[in-house]
């Protein structure tokens, strides 16, 4: 039988500071934006600067002679038709990146101005221009439980809501890009910002029709993604094209607004919910009709009912396409706004019967939910939320919550509230993921893969790993990872990277451990069997030490090279997690001050306590902008974008962050679960919970998010 | 820390246009070889070419200057529009300073100049021209440094806009010596920097630990 992770880890667990943390935060850490290759042109991406229009014409002669630019490339053509704002239409490299700005400036264009449509009112009004050649819409499969329209007979209570989220984009800092050099004809080096250094090479060589094994790509370390960077994308092949063209290495990033424009976003969601429960408050029937925009050709799903039970219920979805930006997967896809919409409409169903929504969720719970364990044991997530449930409700102070009947009677402008939002996620690991461990006569240790670091601290965690398994130190690991080059890696999506990465890396350590035994045992006057490791040391027979390098040494000339696997036991998936918000409204302003947010969250094992501490604060972070701050604004009448920065687009700063109250769910039983990722799940609830706790501090639902004064006000306006 | 309000003291001769002044101040701001009239002694000393239409002195070409960065004095040959930020970047490999919102917004590019915390994205190179710009990469990073407490603190995830915390964290200590400040001061100290991953929590500890060890070890 494979290995289990060890009953008593020496590292494993521990909160070890990252291998790049320092490198991070004294600038020395190269991201692909800062390398700078021998003879290295800039390159300036030119984008549409209309929601909808036909290309008649593209003259670049005058790009082209401007002194300094050395290639320009079309990434759109004559004829063809641009779909949105900020769509990518050239490029063009020059000496510096002022020159290959004026370069795109001077490619002159004649455009067809098409009528637009760019929100999802536009697109859905009588009348409006047809966007694809299926039309405005796509309607998704109908969904249907039981008899709804009975059970909404016979309901205790109903309540009819409608909710809406907006579109919101990624964000990422370090914006979309890359620099490609060809060494010689036939092979790239790409140092790209993405998620997927092994997506990213066979996408190249399938676009430049070279090999893949002539295609490295590397990303040490990179400025976030969330889950919009896993292709080469049409910039990618036009920085390939322009350094194959000029001879040179391209260096080619997005600028802001095209980062918001085209380089994905998470989509809207709207949602008209009936929902209805029986007398205790346990849901019985939802019929739901929903929708969203993930821009001209992606769809917005999100799930509904969400992490409930509901035995009757009927769903219509409808995606809708507008003169936008494609949506990408962001952090938890769909789930947010599955989330926000079903987390609202069972607090107002919770209102209107006159129960506490925190027993209603519990009441409608489905009674056995079932997820694995690396231990073969079924574990019953509901019993998992009933305890983080009480656990949030203490530590944010739920007793201290009045109805929304009682708040709303409240003296004065300042008007504090309670709310909260369940959530649920998969994160388990792939099955065909390899590290591989090397260990030098010199007594250094490699790991290498070709997944990456994004940000979540998978390369320490990887080290941490092999440093358990071979009693050394965390820092003794060169943890060498992002390089495509290297055992095939996991993008970092669907919290899928550690429970993935984290298996071949112990696999492989134990297996170098193993080889190391056999080769320096006869060295040491011992059988392998009698060897082990103690800390920095091995040991033979318990008790002689011998120092790791002087052992290591034995080896001779030859180093250990081991490459490991995936294997049962040491992962599952399936977790669980509550959030909940305490706030203020000021109802004469609108303005929503946080109090204190609380986030209870189960992984599993949890591998390293202080960067899964982080990850879970950055999702709630990352929550609270989208409850609070976050939308992409569309001006119909223009149809251009009308935030594509960072002061108009908001995001959270410092003033803005209130306490937060992180509490791992962290047993016995969870840590044999074996590792789950933790990047998705801690992001999803907080919004929802945000829109509950304003509801029941202003005693009226604000139906659409996020939580500004401009919607806090109008609703009151309307209550 | 908090990326002052960058205006010069009458007694101090100080790089005083921002780029955000410069296009304010410029008729054709979209040409962006537009000299507004604050800039024009620094461009001719640039020597930059000058041509005139409609009245209205146009700067264009590439000019030499020097820059003292971290200590060193280099020779660095810019356009008279080249910022500050994509000066250090791209043409002396300077690349801690990180561009990310390239409009003053976010904080990733702050930078010492003159031992005031600036956005280097919305200042010009030609008005730094013999003034010293500092940048993360010449802080100490020993114990008890602000690279370390970010370390200690995990107060950074992907490390975009982690350069830019440091240099005001940095920057507010040299400002401030000797003083704890509370919670609220570092929030307000930092309210000029976004963070996209969440790290605020540890990057507070981390700026509240640096003054800690600052102020016992006496700078």
């Amino acid at each position: 039988m494979a290995a289990l992770w060890p009953d008593n880890p020496r590292l494993i667990g521990e909160g070890v500071p990252r291998l790049d943390g320092l490198a991070k935060a004294s600038g020395r850490a190269k991201y692909p934006s800062d390398e700078r290759p021998d003879g290295v042109l800039f390159a300036v991406v030119l984008h549409s600067p209309h929601a909808h229009a036909k290309i008649l014409k593209i003259d670049t002669s005058k790009a082209e002679a401007i002194p300094g630019v050395k290639g320009v490339y079309l990434i759109a053509n004559e004829g063809a038709t641009v779909r949105y704002h900020g769509e990518e239409i050239a490029a063009v490299a020059a000496e510096s990146e002022e020159i290959a700005r004026d370069g795109c400036r001077a490619i002159a264009i004649e455009f067809e101005v098409l009528p637009h449509a760019v929100t999802e009112a536009q697109a859905l009004a009588e009348g409006a221009p047809q966007l694809t050649p299926r039309g405005n819409t796509q309607a998704g499969r109908a969904q249907e439980d039981g008899d709804p329209d009975a059970a909404l007979e016979e309901a205790a209570a109903r309540i009819e809501g409608e909710y809406s989220i907006p579109v919101i984009t990624h964000v990422c800092l370090e914006t979309h890009g890359q620099v490609v050099r060809w060494d010689g004809d036939a092979r790239m080096t790409v140092w790209a910002s993405t998620q997927n250094v092994d997506g990213v090479e066979s996408e190249m060589a399938g676009a430049f029709n070279v090999p893949a094994t002539d295609v490295t790509v590397l990303t040490p370390v990179m400025g976030g993604g969330f889950g919009a960077k896993f292709g080469a994308d049409t910039w990618g092949v036009a920085a390939g094209e322009l350094a194959k063209k000029t001879g040179k290495p391209v260096w080619l990033f997005l600028d802001r607004i095209q980062e918001h424009l085209t380089a994905g976003n998470r989509p809207s969601a709207s949602a008209k919910i009936t929902l209805a429960a029986d007398k205790d408050g346990k849901l019985t029937a939802m019929v739901a009709e929903t929708a969203g925009t993930g821009g001209i050709s992606r769809g917005a799903a999100f799930p509904l009912p969400y992490v409930y039970e509901v035995p009757n219920s009927r769903r219509q979805h409808t995606d809708v396409r507008v003169n936008g930006g494609n949506a990408r997967a962001m952090r938890a896809p769909g789930h947010p706004q599955g989330c926000a919409m079903m987390e609202s409409a069972i607090d107002d169903l919770a209102e209107t019967l006159g129960i506490d929504p925190l027993q209603m969720r519990l009441n409608s719970l489905a009674e056995q939910d079932t997820v694995p364990s690396g231990s073969g044991e079924a574990l019953n997530r509901t019993e998992i939320y009933r305890e983080q449930i009480k656990l949030g409700a203490e530590a944010i102070g739920w007793d201290q919550r009045k109805s929304r009947a009682d708040n709303a009677k409240a003296e004065g402008p300042l008007k504090r509230g309670f709310g909260m939002a369940l959530h649920q996620w998969g994160g388990g690991g792939r099955d065909d993921k390899q590290v591989t461990c090397i260990i030098n006569p010199d007594g250094s240790v490699e790991l290498r893969s070709a997944t990456q670091d994004i940000g979540t601290a998978c390369r320490t965690i990887l080290a941490q790993i092999v440093a358990e398994v071979l009693g050394l130190q965390t820092t003794d690991i060169n943890s060498n990872i992002g390089n495509s080059q290297f055992p095939p890696g996991q993008a970092s999506g669907g919290s899928t990277t550690t429970p993935s990465m984290a298996p071949p890396a112990y696999n492989a350590a134990l297996e170098a451990r193993d080889q190391l035994f056999k080769r320096i045992a006869g060295a040491l006057d011992a059988e392998p069997g009698d060897l082990s490791v103690g800390e920095g040391v091995i040991l033979v027979k318990g008790e002689r030490e011998v120092p790791w390098k002087d052992a290591c040494r034995k080896l001779g000339t030859m180093p250990i090279n081991v490459t490991g696997n995936f294997s049962e036991g040491l992962t599952a998936q399936g977790v669980g997690g509550c959030q909940f918000v305490d706030l203020t409204v000021d109802t004469e302003t609108g303005v929503v001050k946080l109090n204190k947010i609380v986030a209870v969250q189960d992984t599993g094992l949890i591998l390293n306590i202080m960067t899964w501490k982080s990850q879970v604060y950055g999702g709630v972070i990352m929550g609270l902008n989208y409850g609070l701050f976050e939308e992409l604004v569309m001006d119909p009448s223009t149809g251009l974008c009308l935030n594509p920065d960072m002061e108009l687009y908001k995001l959270a700063g410092a003033s803005d962050i209130p306490e937060i109250d992180i509490i791992p769910f962290d047993n016995e039983q969870m840590r044999k679960r074996g590792v789950i990722g933790v990047g998705e799940p801690p992001t999803i609830a907080t919004a929802a919970a945000i829109g509950n706790a304003v509801a029941n501090a202003l005693g009226t639902r604000v139906p659409h998010f996020p939580m500004t004064p401009m919607n806090i006000l109008n609703a009151l306006a309307k209550a | 820390m908090p990326p002052e309000d960058h205006k010069a003291p009458a007694d101090l001769p100080r790089p005083g246009h921002s780029r955000r002044d410069f296009l304010r101040g410029s008729s054709l701001a979209a040409a962006g070889a537009v000299m507004a009239t604050s800039a024009e002694t620094a461009m001719h000393e640039a020597r930059a070419d000058v041509s005139e239409t409609d009245g209205v002195a146009i700067y264009s070409g590439t000019c030499p200057i020097e820059l003292k960065v971290n200590g060193e004095a280099m020779s660095v040959t810019i356009e008279p529009r080249s910022t500050l930020l994509d000066t250090l970047r791209n043409r002396m490999n300077v690349t801690g300073p990180k561009r990310v919102c390239d409009r003053a917004s976010c904080g990733a590019c702050t930078v010492i100049l003159d031992g005031d915390a600036v956005y280097s994205c919305t200042t010009l190179a030609i008005s730094c021209a013999d003034h010293e710009v500092r940048t993360l990469e010449s802080f100490e990073t020993d114990e008890g440094s602000v690279p370390q407490s970010f370390l200690k603190n995990d107060a950074l995830m992907c490390g975009y806009c982690t350069p830019g915390f440091v240099t005001a964290c940095q920057a507010w200590l040299e400002k401030n010596p000797g003083q704890e400040p509370t919670l609220d001061d570092i929030k307000q100290g930092l309210d000029g920097n976004i963070c996209r991953c969440g790290t605020y929590i540890g990057v507070f500890q981390a700026a509240l630990d640096a003054a800690k060890a600052m102020k016992k070890g006496g700078a």
